[in-house]
């Protein structure tokens, strides 16, 4: 089979290297295809809660892309969705048991939003668009760049709102409290959910105005108005 | 005068294409038409019905808020000046305080009331109109758009609607807010669909609740503590405000706590009855708040309950507490956020009449629903606009086939 | 010996030719025929089925001890004794865990306290009972009949402190804590709220260690045995008649601060500790 001969090729880094670093800035998934909203929203008031999801998801859409590349030849057509989703379950299901085993307190603060993994938009995308026509290792690095990718951002966005909503980064004090006696007032907007939607707006802003190649082609331009330089 | 036009008219060619500040066009070009008329003129006859431009409207509705400006000051310095006379206090101590020894702290003197109040609101003022001025400048130039009056309106309201006691950069990160994610996100005025005011109002609300809600923050003396008749009336309805000695037509005038230019229903209607007049704003919006506030209110009066004081209050106290009256005249109506067609304006207005009520009344956690509502109506604004045009082609197609 | 050995060799290799046997014809079939699509489905579920049973059951114990670790955690910080990488289980171990019938106040001897979860025997129909709404004070809408007491004890067996789980409704949702009693039944030691989702910043602050040690030495029955200690709007000014039974208010927070008003009322009255306490106290 010459899919054998593919997948027994020697390993080059030059072709993995692309695959892995795309998705970091340039093709990332959540700044980008604006994919895994809801749990950047959901856990990132915080740098433990979001670390500890980032290390979850990237593991399981890693782990899941190389399954489901491993498989992908022997998938009938008739149920490739139901074999991702069982695959991509039982991940998160293990990744689930194994936090409330080693790390009880942040999976408890996470509550849902690991077991919503399986929901999670980056991990099917990945496991449909690269893992079903790829080898399980390009496909691997493939998962590993996309949940770096979601990680980053999610890093980014917790660093600003631990910081500015609690004063504190990983729980350390860094700007000391009005209420414990130190100068910075937080800022309660940074804790309540919407606020991700700012911050990531306006990474998404800052991020496109240097990458002009992620503009969107407007859909329509409104013409200078009277007066107007055009 | 024909001295400046000349002055403006030399420079002029430095700020056109090709000179030297043409960079600074914006900044030109705002003095130039805020004196004058724009230099552009359409060389054919035009369907002109109004002398009205976006300019003059912004400049009426700013000019609008002077009696809420006016008693802003007066009762912002005598509700301070008579909480200081209750805690026994002599003096402030901090720079204010050196300027009002001058005048003194009686509570019957208005002079010394209306200085008390400036030195509140004009620090605020000032601090809007100087940091959201900059933003704004700052989009005008790299974006290359007019600076617009727009802002004149936006910093003065967003202004009035703050607590006296709220801290300046509080306020510099509010209207920074407001006007950079409210407005010039979606490309500068004309573009926006949240009214950039509130939503900077909004943002402190839930930034900094602490100095937003409460019963300490109304008055502008430290450690004095004065509910604001709405609060009285969430905790025991009517009979809590009337106790804490509130006659209807206190609140109607306005001397109570509360947000700076908010407390005074009768300096809003001279405003309202100047934008009517003008025909600046829109008389469907207002009314349409009245219904559906005196609705909602009457309902809830009928529904009556045994648990939440709320429900029985009336409808024309609802009116004259709370921000509901500022939040009608001068929020509501604002041109590009809310719906432009006429029977889009009337359900716009309503549903914000019916949104306060539901949230004074029936919301646990938020005392005031008119600044909710109003960003709420804001949002469906152009999804009313869609099913009144849909509404509209359909009747016209059913009467020509 | 050596035979059965042989025997048993050549069986597997039987065994696995077969199987290559059986994987090599499943593996060429075409991937959309019928049987392969079920064997896929089959043996898929079946490696994911396995390796999920494993996972699960491999953790469990782990797991379980997580949890109780962290309850034990809040009830050490509820009476003062937590401090950052002590050993949890041998600080507890102070601890003497009961149960309690809430209706009657004695021991319930027949509940077994070290499986006993008495939040979640409230949600099960057998173990708790609907409260009528007159007397559901902290909208907890049922109670369990059974509850767990944690009485600290020292070295000579002397009793240093009681800890009562208790629970309410705050404004978004049910606060869940532990109030630490001094062994007179009526002097407060702490209270802590383990699991809440009030607004940050305002109710949120119930978890704040200022606010939090205002409750230290205030009392909750009055002459009458009535529990009225309660949370005002604002501060308590402590020259105040009966400063000792009241806490300062929540600023900006009415809701919470009444909902941790009702739940005190709610679980030292009558349908909570009360019978309990005067058991264990008496006059």
């Amino acid at each position: 089979m010459s899919d054998e001969a593919l997948e027994t090729e020697e390993f080059e880094f030059a072709k993995i290297k692309p695959v892995l670093v795309d998705p970091l800035i340039d093709n990332n998934p959540i700044i980008l295809q604006v994919l895994g909203i809801c749990s950047a929203l959901a856990v990132t008031s915080q740098m433990i809660t979001a670390l500890i999801m980032s290390i979850a998801l990237t593991s399981v859409v890693a782990g899941s892309n190389a399954a489901i590349a491993l498989v992908r030849n022997h998938t009938p057509a008739s149920i490739r969705i139901i074999v991702q989703m069982t695959i991509i379950a039982s991940l998160v299901i293990v990744v689930d048991q194994i936090l409330k085993a080693v790390a009880y307190d942040i999976s408890k603060q996470l509550s849902v939003f690991v077991g919503l993994i399986i929901t999670n938009c980056i991990v099917m995308g990945r496991a449909e668009a690269y893992a079903m026509q790829n080898p399980p290792l390009p496909s691997f690095f493939d998962g590993l760049g996309n949940g770096l990718g979601y990680s980053l951002i999610l890093m980014t966005v917790a660093v600003i709102r631990e910081l500015f909503g609690s004063g504190s980064l990983f729980g350390v004090e860094i700007l000391p409290l009005v209420k414990n006696g130190g100068w910075y007032e937080p800022n309660g907007l940074l804790l309540l959910p919407p606020s991700a939607f700012f911050i990531i707006g306006l990474l998404i802003w800052a991020v496109r105005t240097f990458k002009p190649k992620q503009r969107e082609v407007p859909e329509f331009k409104i013409l200078p108005a009277h007066g107007e330089v055009a | 005068m024909s001295k400046v036009r000349a002055f403006l008219d030399r420079i002029h060619p430095l700020f056109v294409k090709g000179g030297r500040y043409e960079k600074l066009y914006p900044l030109y070009e705002m003095v130039d038409t805020f004196l004058y008329w724009p230099a552009d003129v359409a060389p054919n006859p035009v369907h002109v019905r109004d002398a009205l431009d976006l300019k003059r409207v912004m400049v009426y509705v700013w000019l609008a808020t002077f009696p809420a400006i006016f008693v802003a000051l007066y009762n912002t310095g005598y509700q301070a000046n008579q909480a200081m006379q209750a805690l026994g206090m002599e003096t402030i101590p901090n720079w204010r305080g050196a300027v009002m020894d001058w005048f003194g702290y009686n509570p019957a003197n208005p002079i010394s009331c209306l200085m008390h109040g400036a030195l509140y609101f004009f620090p605020v003022y000032i601090v809007t109109f100087v940091v959201g001025g900059l933003w704004e400048a700052l989009f005008a130039l790299v974006r290359k758009h007019e600076i617009n009056e727009g802002f004149f309106v936006t910093s003065i309201l967003f202004a009035l609607s703050l607590p006296p006691s709220i801290p300046l950069w509080q306020v510099a990160l509010g209207i920074s807010f407001g006007v950079v994610l409210g407005k010039e996100v979606y490309g500068g005025t004309g573009k926006n669909f949240l009214n950039p005011a509130l939503t900077g109002r909004a943002f402190l609300f839930f930034a900094y609740p602490a100095y937003m809600t409460g019963d300490t923050i109304w008055t502008a003396v430290d450690g004095y503590s004065a509910a604001t008749p709405l609060a009285l009336g969430a905790e025991g309805g009517l009979a809590a405000i009337q106790m804490a000695g509130y006659s209807w037509g206190q609140t109607f005038f306005g001397f109570m706590p509360g947000s700076m230019g908010e407390t005074s229903t009768l300096a809003i209607l001279l405003g309202a009855i100047f934008l009517l007049y003008t025909g600046v704003a829109s008389y469907r919006i207002m009314a349409g708040v009245l219904i559906g506030v005196i609705a909602t209110s009457v309902l809830f009066n009928l529904i009556g309950s045994a648990t939440n004081p709320m429900f029985s209050l009336p409808w024309y106290w609802h009116l004259t507490i709370g921000s509901l009256a500022f939040a009608t005249v001068f929020m509501a109506t604002d041109p590009v956020s809310a719906a432009m067609t006429d029977a889009g304006r009337w359900i716009f207005g309503i549903l914000i009449g019916v949104m306060t009520i539901l949230i004074r009344v029936v919301n646990p956690a938020f005392p005031e629903g008119a600044m909710l509502a109003v960003l709420f109506a804001n949002i469906f604004a152009p999804l009313i606009d869609y099913f009144v045009i849909q509404a509209n082609i359909r009747r016209r197609a059913k009467r020509n086939v | 010996m050596s035979e059965t050995s042989m025997q048993f060799a050549s069986t597997l290799k039987v065994w696995r030719e077969r199987a290559k046997a059986y994987a090599d014809r499943i593996l060429s079939l075409p991937n959309d025929s019928f049987e392969k699509t079920l064997s896929v489905a089959f043996w898929l579920c079946l490696v994911c089925a396995v390796l999920v049973a494993f996972s699960a059951v491999a953790l469990k114990s782990l797991q379980e001890d997580n949890k109780a670790a962290d309850m034990r955690r809040n009830i050490l910080e509820v009476v003062g004794l937590w401090r950052e990488g002590a050993d949890i289980n041998e600080a507890f171990k102070r601890f003497e865990v009961k149960v309690i019938d809430l209706k009657t106040g004695e021991l319930a001897k027949d509940v077994d306290p070290n499986t006993y979860d008495m939040r979640k025997a409230a949600k099960d129909f057998k173990l708790s009972e609907p409260l009528p709404r007159d007397k559901d004070v902290a909208s907890i809408k049922r109670k369990p009949k059974y509850a767990t007491v944690y009485f600290l004890k020292d070295e000579n067996g002397e009793l240093n402190a009681l800890v009562l789980p208790v629970w309410g409704y705050g404004l978004w949702s049910t606060m869940y804590g532990f109030l630490a009693l001094e062994p007179d039944c009526n002097t407060v030691i702490g209270i802590n709220f383990y699991d809440q989702k009030e607004t940050p910043g305002l109710g949120g602050e119930v978890v704040n260690p200022n606010w939090r040690a205002l409750w230290k030495g205030k009392r909750i029955y009055d002459q009458a045995g009535t529990p009225v200690l309660r949370l005002i709007k604002g501060r308590v000014n402590p020259g105040q008649e009966k400063a000792e039974f009241l806490v300062d208010g929540l600023a900006g927070a009415t809701l919470t601060s009444n909902g941790v008003s009702n739940l005190i009322r709610f679980w030292l009255g009558e349908e909570g500790y009360k019978p309990f306490l005067a058991k264990q106290c008496p006059k």
